[in-house]
């Protein structure tokens, strides 16, 4: 079946219920409570965003979220803040090991949280454009968009696991 | 007011304490009725960081967060349609339909609470379909229990309430685990530590002799003590060396004997992993610690057993004779020691976590190794040599430029201490010197001579023991990965010893959720009862969780939610060895080792009779293919079967599970990649083998299961559909449609087929 691949500028986009979308082509086509599903959750935020229905089915794909206009554009920007969950890491308040568990408790752009790592080596990544990112013991993902970018204490603290 | 709820928590089911904030507006909302269970959730519904709670009693739920309306809402189950999880990605809300079609975000979380919001879902679900309140309530409860059910010590899953830790029970420590491989050769290491002893006593002795020819019997000219005095060190020197040679030999057996007990426990360890271990770590990565980082421990363990023994005893030996010679240079000889333990302090920090870095780059480069060799064909057959070799370059790269980083440390650190250890020298030198020019102490040129000699001997052990730290932070990497397979939880095994004298094949799955991770649900709420000597086929779409039925039922993952019985027993309490001994598995892939066609099928059953193996093969509809080869059951085949055809495969892995007898058979789509012909001879042989065993049949043509007498039919972790074939088709459900699909392509393929004849 063919990917349904929608010209940026002929659609408007707006929010449904806080996840899903409403979507209006220009030939009048409506489509409602699509759920917007990044392609490229780790690599590309901004491209080749799909929309399923409910039944999770592909409706169609948005190649560049850039590309649509300004009021459909904050509208799937704002679908897929509430969707996806990445905190990013600003500072490594404390870590602790025991029993090859880590407990990071971390300052974040949601706030302040405590979590678990249990295996540092597979839990944490480094990716070549220099981004950190971290699973933790309960498969949640946090980010840390520069790692240099961090305080001196927080960078000693997490050299020795990258 | 806050009575309600302080009174309730004892007794309710609840992952954290209620937060004191939400009590007031809780018991408002509660109107008197007392919560069953409790959620406290770890999002606030803007998706910030922040406590949340969701109260839920036998006919209504109170969801408590700051943006709520007035803080808190309360919804009757009359008033709604479902409520269930909304996995997002890192986070889920708890959302209720209501009967006229809305949608009302209860309360958010991350994937911490979506096992307990997903059992309070279920939970609401039955209770609306008038199932019983006390017995849903306790189906809850295992999930808290579970969740509950973490080692007070380190804060891992257990596998049970009340379970021993096998994270801690088994713990160990580096040093135990070094003693534990050094204990059985204690004998010859000592042996070998009391030669080391001697010949360094020996190699003590040459300065002393020389300081005795330079201060005596040159300057008297006795030619006939130089000729004793030489023979004497000729057979110091004779010694020495012999004793050497016996001591390098006895401590390479020893370090062998250590380095094949650790390669041999690792694998044995890995061999009891569950899968979930195997899920997330890359076999380059085991291969890395089973060669390399076993080789790196075992040396470092022969330079503390040995050298660091040999080299203490020097050094203390080294500080007498020149305390005894002259104590005041002996003072001067010591000034670089303080420096070079604060040195050597400095450079251990820096090296451990560039060693631990340098040893991940090290194991991404075995994963690639492990990933790329075996898939050759692929990479060939898509031209994809040049960006094979170019990733592997970026990978080995990028492990240089860390090693470049670490070696500049390393190379540093050495050649600073044998700097600060020279200037210690040069001190001597300079004192000694002077006082000998001065000639205003006893001391004489020989002595001072002698003195230097003992003095470069004592900077030797310094070297070393500051040296050590290096050799230690690189062993200490490689022994935390050693350990994370040695202290690694292996499959449980809670009935061990438990093996039922009969095995009907009753299977019974009861309320089993579970998921790989917690991102996505894979079974749920999955409940059926299997009579035994029934033939069940389980149909689908792909990743819709037929397969994961299997492995669960095969105890592959142990940690789901609910229970699975055989013949009314729990599995888990049935020995594991028995209980697998017990089912015959056929995979979609078959796996087959490098090994004859014989090996291949006694796997089952090692020491079966070749009578058993050619009738097994016979069933199979293997013994016809098999004779034909040249070398008949004789016939090696190449890393995972190579030499033999998808379906020839296919009909050793069916002989290799029919060997053992089982009582419980189960085909993973073993027909999904054979030709029609071939697809033929398995089925028939698989009629054959399920006669009178209960058998599960995973298989995406439907034809093949018409022969079942129960369709188990999954869509996205439910069991939607049950019943027989006739049933199913009269239900004009999923099944019907499945079929409905399939006879459609099968008519169109036949049409063509046709077409092609003509």
């Amino acid at each position: 079946m063919p990917r349904n691949f929608v010209d940026e500028n002929t659609v408007k986009l707006t929010v449904n219920d806080k996840i899903y979308i409403d979507v209006e082509l220009y030939t009048g086509e409506k489509f409602t409570m699509l759920e917007p599903h990044r392609l490229f959750p780790v690599s590309g935020l901004m491209k080749y965003i799909s929309l399923l229905d409910e039944e999770g089915n592909e409706q169609m794909i948005i190649r560049d979220i850039e590309r649509l206009m300004p009021e459909s554009k904050e509208a799937l920007l704002n679908c897929l803040n509430e969707r996806y969950m990445i905190p990013k890491i600003t500072r490594l308040i404390k870590r602790t090991e025991k029993f090859e568990i880590w407990m990071w408790t971390v300052d974040t752009d949601r706030g302040e949280f405590t979590f678990e790592i249990i295996n540092s080596y597979q839990s944490i990544k480094i990716l070549y454009d220099g981004r950190i990112l971290i699973k933790d013991g309960n498969d949640n993902r946090y980010e840390i968009p520069d790692l240099y970018a961090l305080d001196k204490r927080s960078i000693k603290l997490i050299l020795p696991d990258v | 007011m806050n009575e309600v709820i302080n009174t309730d928590v004892k007794t309710l089911l609840t992952n954290k304490p209620i937060p004191s904030v939400f009590e007031q507006r809780a018991n408002e909302l509660l109107c008197g009725s007392s919560p069953l269970m409790a959620v406290v959730g770890d999002l606030k519904l803007d998706g910030k960081y922040g406590e949340s709670l969701l109260l839920v009693c036998a006919d209504r739920l109170i969801a408590i967060d700051h943006l709520h309306e007035n803080g808190g809402i309360m919804m009757l189950f009359e008033d709604i349609e479902k409520a269930e999880v909304k996995r997002m990605y890192g986070n889920a809300l708890f959302r209720a339909k209501t009967n006229d079609g809305k949608n009302v975000d209860l309360i958010r979380f991350t994937y911490s609470a979506t096992d307990l919001c997903d059992a309070v879902g279920d939970f609401i679900r039955h209770i609306k379909d008038g199932d019983d309140i006390d017995e849903q309530t306790e189906v809850v409860k295992i999930t808290y229990d579970n969740l509950r059910c973490f080692c007070p010590k380190c804060g891992r899953k257990l596998a049970s309430p009340n379970a021993d830790c096998l994270n801690c029970k088994g713990k160990s420590k580096i040093a135990s685990i070094l003693y534990g491989y050094i204990k059985p050769h204690i004998r010859m290491l000592i042996i070998s530590i009391i030669l080391s002893v001697i010949t360094t006593a020996m190699a003590l002795v040459p300065p002393y002799i020389t300081k005795m020819m330079v201060d005596d019997i040159i300057p008297q000219k006795n030619m006939q003590f130089l000729i004793y005095t030489i023979v004497a060190l000729l057979g110091v020197y004779l010694l020495q060396y012999s004793l050497g040679a016996l001591r390098a030999y006895l401590l390479r057996l020893a370090g062998d004997k250590i380095i094949a007990d650790l390669k041999k426990d690792i694998y044995a360890k890995a061999q009891f992993l569950p899968m979930k271990f195997y899920d997330k770590t890359s076999t380059g990565s085991i291969i890395n610690r089973i060669n390399s980082d076993t080789t790196q421990l075992q040396n470092f363990m022969l330079r503390i057993t040995q050298e660091a023994v040999v080299q203490l005893f020097m050094m203390i030996g080294i500080i007498i004779i020149m305390v005894i010679m002259n104590w005041k240079l002996a003072l001067f000889s010591l000034i670089p020691v303080p420096i070079v333990a604060i040195l050597s302090r400095f450079f251990g920090r820096k090296l451990g976590p560039m060693y631990r870095r340098l040893w991940r780059r090290m194991s991404s480069i075995s994963t690639i190794l492990s990933d790329t060799i075996p898939s050759i064909k692929v990479i060939k057959s898509f031209t994809n040599e040049n960006n094979a070799i170019n990733k592997f370059n970026r990978y080995v790269d990028d492990w240089m430029r860390e090693d470049k980083t670490t070696a500049k440390i390393s190379s540093i650190f050495p050649n600073a201490i044998t700097f600060f250890v020279t200037c210690g020298s040069l001190v001597i030198w300079f004192v000694g010197g002077s006082y000998v020019i001065n000639d205003n102490t006893d001391l004489t040129l020989g002595v001072l001579v002698s003195f230097i000699s003992y003095a470069s001997m004592f900077y030797t052990p310094v070297n070393f023991f500051a040296s050590l730290s290096d050799s230690y932070q690189n062993a200490l990497a490689s022994t935390e990965k050693i350990l994370d397979i040695i202290n690694a939880e292996p499959e449980h095994n809670f009935g061990e010893g438990n093996s039922p004298k009969f095995f009907e094949g009753k299977i019974e799955f009861r309320n089993v959720n579970f998921s790989f991770d917690r991102s996505k649900k894979i079974l749920n709420d999955v409940s059926f009862v299997i009579q035994p000597g029934e033939t069940v086929g389980i149909v689908g779409t792909t990743g819709s969780g037929k397969s994961t039925i299997i492995n669960l039922l095969m105890r592959f993952y142990d940690d789901y939610e609910g229970e699975i019985f055989v013949d009314d027993i729990n599995i888990k309490d049935i020995d594991m060895d028995f209980f697998r001994s017990k089912i015959g598995f056929v995979q979609q892939e078959p796996l087959m080792f490098r090994d004859t066609i014989f090996n291949n099928i006694a796997y089952s059953l090692p020491g079966a009779h070749v009578d058993q193996v050619i009738n097994a093969a016979d069933i199979a509809n293997a013994h016809t293919f098999i004779s034909r080869l040249p070398d008949a059951y004789d016939t090696t085949l190449g890393e995972r079967g190579v030499g033999l055809s998808g379906g020839e495969k296919q009909r050793l892995s069916i002989a290799r599970a029919v060997l053992k007898n089982p009582n419980l058979m189960i085909f993973d789509e073993a027909t999904s990649a054979v030709d029609s012909e071939t697809e033929k001879l398995i089925q028939d042989a698989i009629d054959r083998v399920i006669r009178g065993r209960t058998t599960f049949m995973i298989a995406h043509r439907l034809s093949t299961l018409r022969k079942a007498n129960r369709i188990l039919v999954v869509d996205k972790g439910r069991i939607i559909e049950n019943g027989s074939h006739d049933e199913l088709m009269a239900l004009k459900g999923k099944y019907y449609k499945l079929i409905q699909i399939q006879s459609m392509s099968e008519k169109v393929a036949a049409d063509k087929q046709a077409e092609n004849f003509e």
